[in-house]
């Protein structure tokens, strides 16, 4: 497979862009609080390498099993971010809270249905079977991860719990590329991968073009800290406690009285 | 034509995404910007009197379940009439609505106040689920016979969740409780 100068640029700047990432995560000790993060950071610059050094020294059969392996374990780590980022916008205290886990689960499950049923829909033409099965997998782990950050915002927006800075910056970041990614799919869908060829190359420069801007993002935003919270003086914490413990008190009251 | 279809189909489904996204996300950042002083500003005027006159029906002066015939005397009607039927239920809502955003606040600004803002939230947000459920009783015609009890208890969870606030900024001297005093 030949590459060009600009493949060979945009894929050392996206190497360079990882490694420049997990220093970031690990000077700035945001590893300890995002170990799922760190982990798909780390899989896709060993991606990087590893698909580099296959192509180069391999067959290109061995670089397709490469690929299409490596890519199975991508959208698997990504599955662990999701989950990552939603324990700490919806597990504020250490445990899920009790009015959205229901609806979370019910997200991920319609969510899972919605991404099967558009990929099926979906038919894209290519000369190998092997192809067509990446360009729906591609497609399908797309949809599934644009509409479970949709769905995440909707529902804490809707719940009333605020994202902290950093969850907030990874979450957009994904979030905006799965839908640049399921808006590029679409169009690749819908030609024919062997009469197009030129579009299926350029759609996919303009994909990595956008995941290269996402790298940017995070190295930027996961460099600065997030506000500096005020502290709370000591009188204020003791009476804001006793107001807990009276508030739950009155509330599983209510709830018992509802019960009889 | 499958794929025509698939490409439509793909579209309006991402355009709807797009769009909840943007809506949501703006929604969002503007609580977020908010500061304490415009989410009290956003908190509409209800009449305590009457709402501590629901809650009475229930509880006594100390919180304490109501025991004997004294106990759940407001006939529904009665209750409708001094909440203000749907529409004070409603205020009730959005003040709740505006309860969970003070308790985001709190819980963004003081991350130790942490738990009790999580309690205010689940008691604004189970107040919000009677509202729905009464919503939903009215749509389908069944509203008489859920008002009561489900207003009820929307009712008594709010006097109590809004009189332990009160305490809580009068015991601090916190600035603005004169307005929250008013609006709650």
């Amino acid at each position: 497979m030949h590459l060009s100068g600009f493949d060979r640029f945009v894929w050392a700047a996206t190497f360079c862009g990882h490694i420049l990432l997990l220093f970031v995560l690990f000077v700035r000790r945001r590893a300890s609080s995002f170990p799922a993060f760190t982990t798909y950071i780390a899989e896709n610059t060993g991606t990087t390498v590893i698909l580099y050094f296959v192509l180069n020294h391999l067959s290109f059969s061995a670089y397709r099993y490469s690929y299409w392996t490596l890519g199975l374990l991508n959208e698997l780590v990504q599955l662990f971010v999701f989950y990552e980022l939603a324990a700490h916008v919806f597990c504020p205290t250490g445990v899920w809270v009790r009015d959205v886990h229901r609806t979370f689960l019910g997200l991920v499950c319609i969510g899972g249905v919605v991404a099967l049923l558009l990929t099926w829909l979906a038919h894209p033409t290519a000369r190998l079977p092997i192809q067509t099965f990446i360009l729906r997998s591609n497609f399908f782990s797309a949809l599934l991860m644009s509409e479970l950050f949709v769905g995440m915002l909707v529902l804490s927006a809707t719940a009333g719990l605020p994202w902290k800075t950093h969850v907030a910056r990874i979450a957009q970041g994904l979030g905006a590329y799965s839908i640049f990614s399921v808006a590029m799919d679409s169009v690749v869908n819908y030609v024919t991968l062997s009469r197009h060829a030129r579009l299926y190359t350029d759609l996919s420069r303009l994909r990595i073009l956008t995941y290269l801007g996402c790298e940017v993002f995070w190295i930027v935003m996961l460099w600065h800290e997030a506000p500096v919270p005020r502290e709370l003086p000591e009188s204020m914490r003791l009476q804001i406690y006793s107001l807990q413990k009276q508030v739950e008190y009155d509330l599983i009251r209510i709830r018992a009285w509802r019960r009889n | 034509m499958r794929n025509l279809f698939s490409l439509i189909l793909t579209v309006l489904f991402l355009v709807a995404l797009v769009g909840i996204l943007l809506r949501h996300y703006l929604r969002a950042r503007t609580a977020a910007q908010a500061t304490w002083d415009d989410l009290l500003k956003r908190l509409t005027w209800v009449d305590r009197d009457k709402i501590a006159t629901i809650a009475m029906d229930i509880i006594d002066e100390s919180g304490e379940r109501r025991q004997g015939e004294s106990a759940f005397s407001l006939e529904p009607s009665a209750i409708w009439s001094l909440l203000g039927g749907l529409d004070g239920l409603e205020v009730l809502e959005r003040n709740c609505q505006v309860l969970v955003e003070l308790a985001a606040y709190v819980q963004k600004q003081y991350p130790e106040a942490l738990p009790v803002a999580e309690q205010l939230r689940l008691n604004a947000r189970e107040i919000e689920w009677h509202v729905g459920r009464l919503k939903g009783a009215a749509q389908t015609g069944n509203l008489q016979s859920s008002f009561g009890n489900y207003a009820q208890r929307a009712v008594v969870t709010y006097y109590l969740m809004t009189r332990r606030v009160l305490e809580l900024y009068d015991q601090t001297n916190f600035p603005g409780l004169a307005d929250l005093q008013r609006a709650l």
